[in-house]
């Protein structure tokens, strides 16, 4: 039995309007970290509170460690679910102390010296006298996590949880996070409009578009054989070859226009190359992005981005041949 | 620590019986200083306390209704033959005999069956300004509509009860049909629209705004009486007229009270009725609130007296009380505001 | 259209289904009940909206035109005259600079503590003081031209005095739109070359619409509320429609209908107010407020600017309260005495209970629902908060007809006591503490509320330990609210209250309608200060930029 399985969720906010959420199912492991990844209108927010027990769904049933949580005859209070949650905004309640907001939690009081690890876990030692509004924005949102933490969740449902941070700490926000969820061995949900936060730590992710669950896999899975132009899109630009151009390739997706198929290729898995079958085109643009350029390449019926690792010449309204390297 | 408990259970146990021994609880419609004085003064007399609800007859009657038999209210004051004979047919007051009721109230003043008891009597009579109206001007409440008068009458609103009785008496008198046209001419004839209490119209006639003015007696009483020099000026300048002399007689008013479906202290309300029609009481009205006693002939007062004796219209008070509703749905047909 | 309701109709119950089976508990039920109770005041009297009355024919065929003529007039001008008094004077305190605007910028606000009728008895002779000039034409011009003039007279008097008293309700939420709202867009404005006037017309005003609108309803509902000035003058409105009906044709149903007209008409301004509102919502910039760099106004403009500020002042303010004062320095001897202390104690005491328990019930009620989300007991509450927009009396009738039932089949007398003359007020006034406990809640606590639920914590955990001290103030101000308008009130009062029960509004109404008007100063007075107190706090409520 999984520790979490959702099957055929369906939540619709107001009538003769697209359900917000229309019958998503997954499941996840116990210990696993599971990423919800989409963009804003997905559905998948209101998921992750569906699962928290803050919203009820139409349809479909939530079980949590065999005890069901939603089904047409059982609904169980948010108070009462096994879920701890952290707030994109943190919610961190601000006439009580960082130590108050850690203690305020069924059963956080208990144990202090688990309370105790997971401040220092969490780096926020020091701070338990304070007042949120006396810390910064990253160490709120610590407090908030071991809040969460605090009552030994059996599912920790994160909302958007590095959206708030600069570019620069969000990358050791992940390793940090990720090295807290495996010391407490806890079982992940979070919700992310961001891919990269979805690869650096999801061991599997769920891809939501318009309320549904539109490719489910390891990020690998997802990045190598995305189901659809729209998944394919969310890591960056992608070329869609139509599949005809490209045989023997072992991964397409129709096409959104509906003519056939096409073949998604990274910007990246382009070489200059004239192994068959080559591309050959002008160059429109060139782009310095530091640590590759982006050229952009018309061929006779397409329009090529590729990102060029190698240290040749290459100017605008130059030809250039290339060709793809795609995985097996 | 149990006996004390026990005592002090039975003190409030005591406390309880005395107090509803010893009460008397009131809904009154009249807000006049008289009133307060003889209630102190018949607490004095009987040791007998008087919790009082002030509001307006018809709410009193209404709340009486919804309380049913259980309503607290032991006797029900208000101004008005109407209303009483609304609060009569609408059960909430209980017929009661009494000698000394039946003595100091004269029958036209009083309701057949003792439901309710005149208390005091007001006129309702033609105000004028002395300076532009020979009182041989006047005669009779229908002359007011005629045209010589445009422009001239001024009258408080058709929501007050006095002119609704005085536009009942009439419908008494003369049908239905010839008090609509009156009601008509009147308010045809009036200087202004109906606004203001019955001291308004008295100030409206003496300012000039107009020459007469429909209004009851004890409020000319209060303004000559005021300590305010303007109302005394106010009441110099105007003259009392009793109209329908040669007639059925001036339009007289009661304000009474009745003792309540509901009293549980039905023998200290009677009491109290017979206290506030003794002539010791009597003569506080005429004195404090400048009304006549309901036997008007016993009149003490010297302001009363100097207005003059009248003949009064001898309709029976619960006539007026019955084409009450009439009268008000006249005034609409009529315009009167 | 049939499926789109269709689809509506479904949707709406398959909620209804999940509450029931899912959000039924203690605290909805209780909720869901206490909601339901506190409308049902108001239900007995809509009841009657269609029931048969004897004279209701008659009533449609003579007055109904006249009550309807009267009070569209009154409510039209007093609205108009409210706007056009609180507007320009908000415009001028928010946005421009000129000797004495931080003095006016909270006495503008003062005339809401001086209740309708007050305002109405402290003018009650401005008819009269019209009274050589009506004789004058009485006498040079025609005894008809003075009864034209007399009768026209009534509604601009009228309107005047109302305008003068509840502009401020306008005023308030203008001065708020312009300071706050459109700051920005106003900077933006004047930077895109717009002057000061083609920026009010063009910008503030329209960004404004929705606020003012607001309070435009609240000036509307309190204008049809009010008995004791349109009494005085003799303006026949439904109110005062209701009372003759009532008290002079003796006919209970037939006002009972005129109520539940009136009652209709409020709830038809209520949705109309809310569809004018709709769509013009505006949000606030999520920038922080800067202070504002004002318009400076040259030295006429200024003087122009404090005439048009020291206006409604006066005639709001400024001259009934010495009016009042002045007629109080001699009566106060007379009427201070034993009793007035205890009818002053009474007021303070009835008051403070009804705030507590209104206090209390609005938390219960805004909590629930949205605690547990439901929009049932949401649905119940916003019934439950209809009280406001209906006048006292007819709250008044309808909780007599509720009590009779209730003597009928129990034999309990329910009237005259002071539990229900506070739980007449609870109902009259839910809504001036439900609105700031409920958009508080929202503002503050509603995702705290998710946190605390999500941690494990209970209802009343998450109430008492999370909401109740994050709204200490709104609760504070809800309550202050409560306290000042029962403290104001009066046609309940009236009706409802117990033996030898008098408050200062009582006597004050006592007095003045035995026509010892100077004397009633004395309780209006202390009305007036008891009120004060608590609308000086809202005014620095309001100007306190929100955390």
């Amino acid at each position: 039995m999984k520790l979490l399985s959702i099957q055929n969720i369906s939540k619709q906010y107001t009538a003769n309007d697209a359900p917000a959420v229309n019958g998503v199912s997954f499941e996840c492991e116990r210990g696993e970290i599971v990423a919800l990844i989409g963009g804003s209108g997905s559905g998948k927010t209101t998921l992750l509170r569906i699962i928290a027990g803050l919203e009820t769904p139409d349809t479909g049933e939530v079980v949590l460690d065999e005890k069901p949580l939603n089904s047409p005859s059982v609904f169980v209070p948010p108070e009462k679910r096994d879920c701890g949650l952290v707030f994109q905004d943190y919610a961190l309640f601000p006439n009580k102390t960082v130590q108050q907001n850690i203690t305020f939690g069924k059963g956080a009081a208990d144990d202090p010296k688990q309370v105790k690890r997971l401040i220092e876990l969490a780096g926020i030692g020091g701070l338990e006298q304070r007042f949120p509004h006396e810390i910064s924005g990253g160490q709120q949102q610590r407090v908030a996590l071991v809040r969460a933490l605090a009552t030994r969740p059996t599912l920790l449902l994160l909302d958007e949880p590095l959206s708030h941070l600069d570019p620069e700490l969000r990358d050791s926000v992940r390793t940090e996070l990720l090295k807290l969820f495996r010391e407490t061995d806890t079982t992940v949900l979070f919700v992310s409009h961001d891919i990269e936060d979805a690869m650096a730590m999801a061991d599997r992710m769920v891809v939501m578009r318009e309320g549904a669950a539109e490719q489910i896999g390891t990020p690998g899975e997802v990045y190598d054989r995305p189901v659809s132009q729209h998944v394919a899109r969310l890591f960056g630009k992608t070329n869609f070859i139509p599949a005809g151009l490209l045989p023997n390739t072992p991964h397409s997706i129709p096409s959104e226009n509906g003519t056939g198929r096409v073949v998604p290729v990274r910007p990246h898995q382009w070489r200059v190359s004239d192994r068959s079958p080559a591309f050959s085109g002008t160059v429109q643009s060139v782009t310095n992005r530091g640590s590759h350029r982006e050229v952009t390449l018309a061929t006779e019926h397409l329009a090529l981005t590729i990102h060029l690792t190698e240290q040749i010449v290459i100017n605008t309204g130059d030809a250039l041949t290339v060709s793809c390297a795609l995985p097996d | 620590m149990k006996s004390f408990l026990k005592s002090f259970f039975a003190l409030g146990l005591l406390a309880g019986v005395s107090v509803s021994a010893a009460e008397l609880n009131v809904y009154s419609h009249r807000h006049y200083d008289s009133d307060a004085i003889l209630f102190k003064q018949f607490t004095k007399e009987t040791g007998i306390k008087i919790n009082v609800v002030k509001a307006s007859a018809d709410q009193l009657i209404q709340r009486l209704i919804s309380e049913g038999k259980n309503s607290p209210a032991d006797v029900l004051l208000t101004v008005d033959a109407g209303r009483l004979h609304r609060a009569k047919a609408a059960g909430v007051l209980q017929p009661v005999k009494s000698r000394a009721l039946a003595k100091n109230v004269p029958a036209p003043m009083r309701d057949p069956e003792g439901h309710w008891f005149g208390m005091t009597v007001r006129s309702r009579v033609i105000v004028y300004a002395k300076d532009r109206v020979k009182p041989s001007d006047l005669s009779t409440y229908e002359a007011l509509a005629k045209p010589e008068w445009k422009g001239r009458v001024v009258a408080r609103s058709s929501s007050n009860i006095y002119n609704q009785s005085l536009l009942a008496s009439i419908i008494a008198a003369n049908g239905k049909d010839k008090a609509l046209a009156w009601a008509k001419a009147v308010r045809k004839n009036m200087a202004r629209s109906p606004r203001g209490s019955d001291r308004d119209q008295a100030r409206a006639v003496a300012a000039g705004l107009a020459d007469v003015a429909i209004m009851n007696t004890y409020y000319l009483g209060i303004l000559a009486n005021s300590a305010v020099a303007a109302d005394r000026e106010v009441a110099a300048k105007v003259g009392v007229f009793f109209p329908n002399q040669d007639g059925r007689g001036a339009h007289i008013n009661v304000s009474g009270g009745g003792v309540t479906a509901s009293a549980k202290n039905k023998k200290e309300a009677i009491r109290f009725l017979e206290f506030l029609t003794s002539a010791k009481s009597q003569e506080a009205f005429g004195n404090v609130n400048h009304e006549y006693p309901v036997i008007i002939k016993n009149n003490k007062s010297e302001l009363l007296k100097s207005w003059g004796s009248f003949k009064a219209d001898d309709v029976n008070l619960s006539v007026l009380g019955a084409k009450n509703a009439e009268a008000v749905k006249l005034f609409d047909l009529a315009g009167w505001e | 259209m049939a499926a789109y309701l269709i689809n509506i109709a479904q949707h709406r119950l398959r909620h209804l289904k999940q509450e029931i089976r899912f959000k039924l508990n203690a605290w909805t039920i209780s909720a869901l009940i206490l909601g339901l109770i506190l409308f049902l005041p108001m239900a007995e009297v809509l009841w009657h909206l269609t029931s048969p009355a004897e004279n209701w024919e008659h009533l449609r065929d003579t007055v109904l035109g006249r009550y309807l003529k009267g009070s569209v007039i009154l409510v039209l001008g007093t609205a108009v005259l409210s706007v056009l008094l609180g507007v320009s004077t908000a415009w001028l305190v928010a946005c421009c600079e000129f000797p004495g605007r931080k003095i006016f910028e909270w006495a503008l606000i003062l005339p809401l503590a001086i209740p309708t009728y007050i305002a109405a008895y402290a003018y009650f002779d401005l008819l009269d003081q019209l009274t050589p000039v009506l004789i004058w034409v009485r006498l040079n011009i025609s005894p008809e031209a003075m009864t034209l003039l007399s009768d026209t007279m009534v509604y601009p008097v009228t309107i005047v005095v109302l305008a003068a008293v509840l502009y401020p309700y306008v005023y308030l939420v203008a001065r708020a739109a312009f300071a706050r709202q459109s700051s920005q867009c106003i900077e933006a404005a004047r930077t895109l070359g717009h002057g000061p006037q083609s920026t009010f017309w063009r910008v503030a005003l329209p960004l404004a619409r929705p606020a003012i609108v607001g309070g435009v309803a609240l000036v509307i509902m309190e204008t049809l509320n009010d008995y004791g000035a349109v009494e005085h003058f003799n303006v026949p409105t439904f109110t005062t429609g209701i009372f003759r009906t009532w008290l002079s044709m003796g006919d209970l149903q037939g006002a009972l209908r005129l109520a539940a007209c009136l009652m209709a008409l409020i709830l038809f301004l209520l949705v109309l107010e809310k569809w004018l509102r709709f769509g013009a919502r505006f949000h606030k910039s999520s920038q922080a407020d800067r202070p504002f760099q004002r318009y400076t106004l040259g030295q006429a403009k200024a003087g122009l600017a404090i005439l048009c500020c020291l206006l409604p002042l006066v005639i709001g303010f400024v001259l009934p309260l010495s009016r009042l004062a002045y007629w109080a320095s001699f009566n106060a001897g007379k009427v201070l005495d034993a009793s007035f202390l205890k009818l002053t104690l009474n007021s303070i005491g009835v008051a403070t209970a009804a705030g507590l328990a209104t206090v209390v019930l609005a938390l219960f009620l805004a909590y629930t629902a949205r605690y547990f989300g439901s929009r049932t007991v949401g649905a119940t509450n916003r019934l439950a908060i209809l009280g406001y927009a209906v006048p006292g009396a007819v709250i008044a009738m309808g909780i007599l007809l509720i009590a009779g039932q209730v003597t009928r089949t129990t034999g309990w007398v329910l009237t005259g006591s002071l539990a229900v003359l506070v739980l007449a007020y609870v109902i009259r006034f839910l809504a001036v503490a439900w609105q700031p406990i409920d958009s508080g809640m929202e503002r503050n606590c509603a995702q705290l509320n998710n946190a605390a639920r999500s941690l494990g914590a209970n209802a009343a955990r998450s109430l008492f330990q999370i909401n109740v001290p994050l709204l200490r103030n709104a609760l504070v101000a809800a309550g202050l609210f409560v306290f000042v308008d029962t403290m104001k009130e009066l046609p309940l009062t009236l009706i409802l209250r117990p033996f030898d029960f008098e408050t200062l509004s009582t006597r004050t109404f006592d007095l003045a309608k035995q026509a010892q008007i100077p004397e009633s100063s004395v309780p209006a007075l202390c009305i007036i200060l008891v009120s004060l107190l608590p609308v000086i706090w809202l005014n620095r409520q309001m100007r306190t930029p929100e955390k």
